[in-house]
């Protein structure tokens, strides 16, 4: 426990004192703005039936934006000690494998959460400027946080799973993000109804992130997808200390 | 200290590391020494619990590398070969990293640290960024993380690799210096380097120890089997027949002819003397002799008769006692 603290917090550090973090919320929410404005442009052209977060979190722009955050906060995690060498120097000292999973991703899950700040801040922003009670409910605001934490909880265990099988940043990021899109795709197609319906396509429901997102930013708290999520998370990060682990006995 | 017996590494269709036994008592500076690829690393990394053995066990400071990793790892003090750090992290900052990483509490890794920054010599740039800092700057940073917690034990893997003769003496200086508080075993391809600071040297090739000793009983026994080589005016063709004759000599062996100087050495078997007898042959014979040396051995002798003829040779068969 110790030790994941220390490395909680070397790896905090590290990440605050290099530009990556400021460039990377700067452009989120840059873009996220940019959603934003145009959410409520469109929604003052007509009435839409659903909240103004709903419209933005649960648009395929977002989730352009939102997506490629992923493999940015995690490539380096693994990789960048992979290559340099430095994974002999950590995993020599009286650390667990697993403290060190762990730390890595939690310090990462704290700068995410950074990251997508600004844009939770949009909202009560707006409801004071404008006056506008009714643009959402509070239901749908924390419903909304809720789900873009575990969506962002899960991508980023991909990440760590990702950095930790090669040592090259670039692949690392390459595997992430056709990881994360490719598990955000499965049930974006079914939503738009790409995908044929049968037995196997009902099943699939139970991947989509859209489907998920749709249902919290209404509000509506189900269970279901935090077992999806964390569960998942849970894998991925025993998946990589495994991976971590095998170094000792490759042959 | 340490206490190895039979480790193995196998990779795969390769044996690394080959069933090796040998023992680092407290208080010991002991050389591992070996060409490149013969398996030092993959040992040291045994030892300090970043690879697994394939078979075999070892023991250091009192614990077993496999069963109880973490007690071993923080009583070991290890250098990488190669030196890896940080480079985005302050002097300081990394090292008081490793201290607290190592298990130091807050306050103790920052006397500790000031200690390490001390014996190393890295007062003057304990604020710079490592990745400015040149070569053997970093190999000192290197240094102070392994000792940081006061480790009792040392592993260092080619600790002056890639440094200048300068630097090199400051190292080794400082390797000396800690010997008197630590048990080092340090991996080194470096010959003068063990004759300089080892009390005791191991010798591995090919993922088999070939001696083990202290450098001076090595070049003794290897001195005993000694070389002489001459230069003659001749046939080399009727010299070498000649001496082949002689009692003592092992091998004959034409180098060179220079001009008409032809360039001959020879090994002899242990404990002969045959430069005077050399000398009487070719006055017998009328030959121009225009050198006769009896050569010295060095461990640099020792070290190539060990792991290149080394098989051959029965020096090469030394045991670790």
């Amino acid at each position: 426990m110790r030790a994941f603290w220390i490395i909680f917090c070397k790896e905090l550090r590290s990440f605050f004192l290099s530009p990556l973090a400021y460039v990377l919320m700067a452009l989120f929410t840059g873009i996220a703005g940019f959603l934003f404005a145009r959410t409520v442009e469109s929604m003052q052209q007509k009435i839409m039936p659903r909240s103004l977060i709903f419209n933005l979190v649960g648009s395929g722009f977002f989730w352009m934006g939102f997506l490629i955050l992923f493999p940015l906060i995690t490539m380096r995690l693994f990789a960048e000690e992979r290559k340099m060498g430095t994974l002999e120097g950590l995993f020599t000292a009286p650390v667990r494998t697993s403290e060190v999973v762990l730390g890595k991703f939690f310090a990462t899950v704290v700068l995410y959460c950074v990251l997508i700040l600004p844009m939770f801040l949009f909202f009560p922003i707006f409801k004071l400027v404008t006056g506008q009670s009714e643009a959402f409910h509070n239901g749908a605001f924390w419903g909304a946080f809720i789900g873009l934490m575990l969506v962002g909880t899960f991508n980023i265990s991909i990440g760590v799973f990702a950095s930790s099988v090669t040592q090259n940043q670039l692949i690392a990021a390459m595997l992430t993000f056709v990881g994360v899109m490719m598990h955000y795709m499965l049930g974006f197609l079914l939503y738009i109804n790409a995908l044929p319906e049968s037995q196997w396509t009902a099943g699939l429901n139970y991947f989509s992130t859209i489907e998920h997102i749709s249902t919290l930013s209404e509000g509506l708290i189900d269970t279901r997808p935090f077992v999806y999520y964390l569960s998942f998370s849970a894998v991925l990060l025993a998946l990589t200390h495994h991976v971590l682990e095998y170094r000792k006995w490759k042959a | 200290m340490i206490h190895v017996t039979n480790l193995t590494k196998r990779y795969a269709g390769r044996t690394a590391v080959d069933s090796i036994s040998f023992d680092v008592g407290r208080g010991e500076i002991v050389g591992f020494l070996g060409p490149n690829g013969a398996g030092k690393s993959t040992t040291l990394r045994m030892l300090t619990c970043y690879l697994s053995a394939t078979e075999g066990k070892a023991k250091v400071a009192g614990h077993d590398i496999f069963r109880d990793s973490i007690n071993v790892r923080r009583r070991v003090g290890y250098m990488p070969e190669n030196v890896p750090l940080y480079s985005d992290m302050r002097v300081q900052e990394y090292l008081r990293f490793r201290a607290r990483l190592k298990g130091m509490k807050y306050r103790e890794s920052r006397s500790a640290t000031n200690e390490a920054m001390d014996i190393c010599g890295l007062a003057d740039v304990q604020r710079k960024m490592i990745a400015t800092l040149s070569k053997g700057y970093k190999q000192r940073v290197g240094l102070a993380d392994a000792l940081v917690n006061k480790p009792e034990l040392l592993i260092l893997d080619e600790p002056t690799n890639g440094l200048d003769p300068n630097q090199i003496r400051q190292v080794r200086e400082l390797i000396r210096h800690l010997g008197e508080r630590h048990t080092i075993l340090i991996s080194t391809h470096i010959l003068h380097e063990v004759e300089m600071t080892c009390g005791r040297v191991i010798i591995i090739d090919h993922g088999k120890i070939r001696a083990s000793d202290t450098p001076q009983a090595l070049v003794r026994r290897l001195r005993a089997a000694g070389k002489v080589s001459l230069q003659v005016k001749g046939n080399p063709q009727l010299v070498l027949e000649e001496i082949e004759q002689m009692a003592g000599v092992k091998t004959v062996r034409h180098v060179d002819t220079r001009q008409e100087w032809a360039l001959i050495e020879i090994r002899t078997v242990a404990n002969t003397e045959i430069c005077e007898a050399l000398y009487e042959l070719a006055v017998k014979k009328n030959w121009v002799l225009r050198e006769l040396v009896q050569h010295r051995a060095s461990l640099e002798d020792a070290f190539v008769d060990l792991t290149l003829a080394g098989k051959t040779t029965p020096n090469g068969k030394g045991e670790n006692e």
